[in-house]
């Protein structure tokens, strides 16, 4: 792996090996490229205007400088093909106006780019004066290079584990209640009531919760933590043992197909079990999936309502159902926006009304919010280990923002961000805590 | 694919640090890994750890539930934390030998 980020050598991609020189059908990349391009891509392919006022949103271009990391570059590695074919100076004169042919070369650059240097935090999108979404752009290369087979390895697994066994970790059932019932009796030791429930399967229950399977395999006290919340907020709730992923990694392949399965079995257990509302563990892409994307993915919408656990916990606050005491929560926290919840999901004010209130000395990143860095771990990079040195190269930006906080505890919504923030913390000696938001309402709860 | 030198011997590990081949594993190979996760000495505890994830994987082809973890070797939660500071699946599991799982790690 060279030092240096580079989109000229695709070598991460699985099976760029295999491909190069071999069998990649054009004809077939052609036909996939037409498909996908939209009328919306068309728009935006037109609106770039190249003014390089996307350069310093970036975080790999803020990491390492390289012109070609530029998200305006990125998106022409996509929009010359677009021109090669589209746009009639392309057609006639395509090396004057930079147009390129849908080549081997070019489609494993592409691959490279979309899926290597880019993390779909959409944080170009928002400051583009002419509003070209550069994450859409990326997905629908995406889901083009999937179906060529050019997915890398470990985001392709992780769609595939999802798809064969409803969970993207392939935990078994029992496995699945053996755990909860586990933490059922945790539970109740932590809150000294034997009546503490972790409800299966509740029918009729007010909400369906969700978790991320990461959650039940190995980090599973955040179970307890959401589980501790309700039982002080007195929730009407369940986990269902039919169906309880939160995650979505089609969203990241930009396989429809696959993504419309893996919302649809949620949608269909949420109406199985009658819940008026489905929570969605602090997961940034699966709220985002979810939530905003599941309705187009399955053309209807849908007959409850969807909504993160940290909007369910800020309303407990609000309404005064869960009561905090900050002191418990003592050393100076600052909270880390997922991209798919603040920037394309709306979730903004909440963790700030929560951490005003169940911490003592709450710091913000800058910037935060809407304009928040992504982490580095965003669009399933963590999964793609082929660019694991760019990753944590292009987390530099954010583990900057952490430092300047002087912050000792770092608090964020999102399993993923979580996970790459803990490789920060290790890679640049960050010495502090990362937690999920539930921990930290968890420890202040007053009981 | 990127490798790492083990007693003269070259080993292919992923981006993350995960072994490719689990044959090659051995119990100086994972007081190697050990080392690399900032694990100076592989005490008797984290051996029962790495030694019941290798089993159960040579047994089942997936890693255990950390519940099954915590049941068979009697430890807690916490302190299966603190004895693999980067956690059961990039610190315990990859000195055992596992390959990465898939998901958000």
């Amino acid at each position: 792996m060279s030092s240096r980020l580079s989109v000229a050598a695709p070598s991460g991609v699985s099976g760029a090996e295999g491909a190069a020189g071999t069998g990649l059908d054009l004809a077939r990349a052609r036909e996939l490229f037409e498909k996908k391009i939209t009328r919306q891509l068309v728009t935006y392919f037109h609106a770039c205007a190249h003014c390089g006022l996307c350069n310093d949103t970036c975080h790999y271009y803020l990491a390492t400088g390289d012109p070609r990391m530029v998200p305006a570059y990125k998106a022409d590695r996509f929009r010359r093909v677009y021109k090669r074919y589209h746009d009639w100076l392309g057609r006639l004169v395509p090396r004057w106006v930079g147009a390129e042919e849908l080549s081997e070369a070019v489609i494993l650059e592409l691959a490279d780019n979309v899926f290597g240097a880019c993390t779909m935090c959409r944080r170009c999108t928002v400051n583009c004066p002419m509003g070209v979404d550069m994450g859409l752009l990326a997905r629908a290369a995406r889901g083009m290079l999937d179906a060529l087979g050019l997915t890398p390895r470990g985001l392709k697994a992780t769609v595939d584990v999802h798809l064969q066994t409803r969970n993207n970790m392939g935990i078994s059932g029992e496995d699945f209640v053996d755990t909860i019932e586990w933490l059922e009796e945790q539970l109740q030791d932590e809150v000294g009531d034997s009546r503490a429930r972790i409800p299966l399967n509740k029918k009729g229950a007010r909400m369906l919760y969700t978790l991320n399977p990461r959650e039940p395999k190995y980090f599973p006290l955040t179970i307890l933590a959401a589980a501790k919340i309700m039982y002080a907020a007195g929730e009407d709730w369940t986990l269902s043992t039919n169906y309880w992923d939160v995650t979505n990694y089609a969203l990241f392949s930009g396989n429809d197909e696959a993504a419309r399965t893996i919302a649809g079995w949620l949608r269909d257990e949420a109406v199985n079990l009658g819940v008026q509302e489905v929570v969605m563990a602090e997961c940034g892409h699966g709220y985002r999936a979810f939530r905003w994307e599941g309705p187009n993915w399955l053309k209807a919408s849908y007959p409850f309502r969807v909504r993160g656990f940290v909007e369910l916990m800020a309303e407990y606050v609000r309404d005064g159902r869960i009561r905090l005491d900050p002191a418990r929560n003592d050393k100076p926290i600052t909270y880390h926006d997922p991209c798919n919840q603040a920037r394309s999901g709306g979730i903004v004010q909440e963790p700030r009304y929560i951490l005003h209130r169940a911490a003592a000395d709450f710091r913000e990143m800058n910037p935060h919010g809407v304009q928040n860095f992504c982490c580095g771990g965003g669009g399933g990079m963590l999964s793609m280990t082929e660019f694991a040195e760019r990753r944590i190269r292009a987390g530099k930006v954010k583990a900057d923002q952490i430092r300047a906080t002087g912050a000792e505890v770092v608090a964020t919504s999102c399993h993923n961000c979580l996970d790459q923030l803990m490789e920060l913390n290790k890679h640049y000696k960050l010495g502090v805590k990362i937690c999920n938001l539930c921990e930290v309402v968890a420890e202040a709860l007053v009981l | 694919m990127p490798e790492i030198e083990y007693k003269d011997k070259k080993i292919e590990v992923d981006e993350d640090g995960f072994i490719q081949d689990p044959d090659l594993w051995n119990n100086d190979l994972a007081e190697f890994l050990a080392r690399m996760e900032g694990i100076e000495n592989m005490t008797e505890d984290h051996w029962k750890v790495v030694n019941f994830l290798r089993n159960y994987y040579l047994e089942f082809g997936i890693a255990p539930m950390i519940r099954k973890l915590c049941k068979e070797t009697g430890f807690t939660l916490k302190y299966i934390y603190e004895l693999f500071p980067s956690g059961p699946a990039k610190g315990a599991c990859k000195i055992a030998g596992l390959p990465k799982p898939t998901g958000c790690v």
